[in-house]
């Protein structure tokens, strides 16, 4: 009987998790839809954003102006810069946080080599807890960017970094997370977002006939305002990729789970079964050998 | 109440390997003396010895025949020896192989010996037991640091159908016969003849360190193997232990004694056993299954005399060892190795069970406090590792903690640096075997669990003796 037992012990427990995994996918796919939303929505207005600067910024190269903005500016020598880890709070997403980490590692041995001091800002707890674990320094670490992040809390942050880029303090700040290209396509990046160069997607305009720019009031006061706002909703759309990210990767990972434990499950009924019954056959066979031989 | 020869009785009835046979009611032969059938029946000559085991009352004994009871009918003389089997036992019968009765069957005429003894004798007193506690090395490296071997202890081999018992029964000879200057015996027990040949002739080759003799020429081989009735294989371990207990007592030598395999031997009386009358026990196996068992593992001791070193392969029914055989088996043991499916699925070979598989002398006291800590480390790391293949199974390696994922990283290597190219299997693997002393070994498996290599990719663990060659595998992987 030990067997047996045993095996449907182990039964119950698979049992129990495939039920966990089940409801995290059911949960996954509701969230997923909301943060899709958010996050295509946002692309759309992030885009024009970018190519707007892009334009800008070349007109007014082609024009021969000196007026510029020093968040376009490329600093030739890189002596200090930050990296965002965007990760997720919550596990049970599958290889969503390895692979940022992944990203964030190479791009570690690579300030190291190239000599740059690197901090390092972690938001979600599965992020934190690898530094913790790997012995590796942080600067700052957050948690509260949860799967609905607002405009307000990115807002916050891009203001800083913004401040500390341009009183030199910082030559560059990267970001690494997940982009989300479609649902079947997701890619970890370390994407760099300060100095605002041309963003993948965004130079497609450059082939067409440019629009000729008349600057009201003035292209300072212009590039004053649109230029941070652009860099805002960069890094806003940073985390709601993430953010959609993580649910597709929780999705998929639950989804596998679910029938990984399935299969687990079909296993430990046969081999249950095949105990139990063999365990009957031998005991029935003991009672009539015994009943035989007292004959 | 000896009989004198002479004493001759009848066969009433045959009963499989089993045969009843009158006697005159007062001259009854003694349970376990030796019977003898020598008669011939139309130009074909019967030669068949039978042991008394029970007197059934009227005069009539049942016994059961060492041989094949083809061709016997009811009515033929039987004549009680006065004794039980007797063997020869002595310098003699090195270098010789037996069957059942100490019979010399590799053709080379007969036997040189002074004194026969009975093979059932009792086993050694209580106050003349040794009580030496002894590492005894093997040089491989599973072995040495989970499960190490007693000298003048007993070693178990517990496994399912192909895992590869008789292999390590076999290179366990030739590390330890090889190198060991004592004397050796073999038992085959109901194992494959073609093995037992095999064996005979690789000890033929096979050399004593650099004396140039050769191991046949320290070893006793006695066979009772698939081939013969269930009497000869119930027997044949006691053969070939009395041979060695003459070793043990008359020489005071190391004597090693092999048996493969040892479940042969429940299975044997087993089958016997309803033929005898008895009523089954659990499993169907004979009610008396512990006291067989006993009564043989009980002599397999070491005394102040001599010591007796034994390595048993035990056969475990359908992978389950709860089975009354094996089971009974285990409590002899000083050392228990338990070869898993699990282990040589994944082509890891020797596929000792780490886990599973216990040692005596694996304390402190004896093996020093450094190489106890290091096996439990490793030991521990695999058994987390175990409990978490459920999760991996399920959810996938990523969602293990950092932590986690390091004791898998580091017990993945282990699971693969426990396997060891075999001197035996050279032909197969076509590596070298490994000798692997055990401080190496320690040091190995300690640089191991302090993460010193896990940087080394998986593959450069498979099949390698000391840390440093799986460094040089990691290079030639490399350099592929």
């Amino acid at each position: 009987m030990a067997k047996a037992r045993a095996i449907i012990k182990r039964l119950k427990a698979v049992r129990n998790v495939r039920k966990i995994t089940r409801t995290m996918e059911l949960v996954a796919t509701a969230r997923f839809k909301k943060a899709m939303d958010r996050a295509t929505q946002a692309a759309a207005y992030t885009k024009k954003m970018s190519e707007i600067v892009a334009d800008l910024s070349e007109t007014l190269q082609e024009s021969g102006s000196s007026i510029s903005h020093p968040l376009l500016q490329q600093r030739e020598s890189e002596k200090k810069s930050i990296l965002l880890v965007v990760t997720s709070n919550r596990g049970l997403c599958g290889g969503y946080n390895a692979a940022v980490l992944r990203h964030t590692q190479q791009r570690l041995r690579q300030a190291r080599a190239d000599g740059v001091t690197l901090d390092v800002e972690v938001s979600g707890k599965r992020g934190i807890g690898f530094f913790k674990f790997q012995k590796l320094p942080t600067t700052a670490s957050y948690t509260h960017f949860e799967d609905r992040v607002s405009f307000d809390e990115v807002e916050v942050l891009a203001k800083r970094f913004t401040e500390q880029f341009i009183s030199g303090e910082i030559d560059r700040l990267d970001v690494a997370y997940t982009r989300f290209i479609s649902m079947s396509r997701q890619m970890a990046v370390v994407e760099t977002l300060l100095p605002i160069g041309n963003p993948a997607g965004a130079e497609s305009k450059s082939g067409k006939t440019k629009t000729a720019y008349e600057f009201l009031p003035s292209p300072e006061q212009i590039l004053e305002e649109i230029v941070p706002a652009s860099f805002k909703a960069r890094l806003f759309k940073c985390f709601l990729d993430a953010a959609v990210s993580e649910q597709i990767s929780r999705m998929v990972a639950m989804k596998s789970a679910t029938e990984n434990a399935d299969d687990m499950i079909r296993v430990l009924r046969a081999q249950y079964n095949r105990a139990r019954q063999s365990q009957i056959t031998s005991e029935l066979s003991e009672i009539i050998g015994g009943a035989a031989a007292l004959e | 109440m000896t009989t004198a020869t002479g004493n001759i009785g009848h066969v009433t009835q045959i009963i499989g390997s089993t045969f009843d046979a009158e006697f005159d009611g007062a001259h009854l032969p003694a349970i376990y003396n030796a019977v003898k059938i020598e008669t011939e029946i139309k130009g074909l000559k019967i030669k068949v010895t039978g042991e008394v085991q029970q007197h059934l009352g009227g005069g009539r004994v049942r016994c059961v025949a060492l041989g094949s009871t083809d061709g016997m009918v009811r009515g033929m003389d039987v004549r009680d020896t006065g004794s039980p089997v007797t063997v020869p036992v002595g310098k003699g019968t090195l270098g010789r192989v037996f069957n059942v009765l100490g019979d010399p069957i590799d053709g080379r005429g007969d036997v040189v010996h002074e004194e026969r003894w009975s093979i059932h004798r009792d086993p050694p007193k209580l106050e003349d037991l040794s009580s030496k506690t002894e590492l005894f090395e093997t040089g491989i490296k599973v072995i040495d640091l989970l499960v190490p071997f007693v000298r003048g202890g007993k070693a178990g081999l517990f496994g399912g159908a192909g895992l590869g018992k008789t292999v390590i029964l076999t290179e366990l000879i030739a590390r330890i016969a090889a190198a060991h200057g004592g004397y050796s015996v073999f038992a085959g027990v109901g194992e494959r003849t073609r093995e037992g040949n095999d064996l005979w002739l690789e000890m033929q080759e096979a050399e004593i360190g650099d004396t140039g003799r050769h191991v046949i020429e320290q070893t006793a081989m006695v066979f009772g193997q698939m081939n013969e009735p269930p009497g000869a294989r119930l027997r044949v371990a006691l053969t070939a232990l009395t041979m060695a207990e003459w070793f043990r007592d008359a020489t005071g030598a190391d004597t090693l004694l092999f048996v493969d395999n040892i479940f042969r031997f429940s299975q044997a009386g087993a089958e016997v056993s309803a033929l005898l009358g008895r009523m089954p026990s659990a499993v169907g196996y004979q009610p008396t299954l512990g006291t067989e068992l006993g009564a043989l593992q009980e002599r397999i001791t070491s005394t102040n005399r001599g010591a007796i070193t034994s390595v048993q392969a035990v056969y475990v029914p359908a992978d389950d060892p709860t089975d009354p055989a094996p089971a009974t088996a285990f409590a002899h043991l000083d050392a228990f190795l338990y070869l898993e499916r699990r282990i040589a699925e994944k082509g890891l070979y020797p596929a000792i069970d780490p886990l599973s598989s216990s040692s005596r002398i694996l304390d402190p006291l004896v093996v020093g406090e450094r190489h106890y800590k290091i096996a439990r480390r490793v030991q521990q790391i695999l058994q987390r590792y175990r409990e978490l293949q459920d999760i991996i199974a399920i959810l996938g390696i990523d969602e293990l903690s950092e932590e986690d994922k390091l004791v898998v990283h580091r017990a993945r290597r282990i699971e693969r640096f426990l396997s060891q190219p075999f001197l035996v299997a050279e032909a197969f693997t076509g590596k070298k075997g490994k000798i692997t002393s055990r401080e190496e070994t320690i040091e190995s498996f300690e640089e191991l669990c302090d993460g010193k290599w896990d940087h080394l990719p998986e593959g450069a663990f498979l099949y390698v003796g000391g840390i440093k060659e799986a460094a040089e595998q990691a290079e030639r992987m490399a350099k592929a």
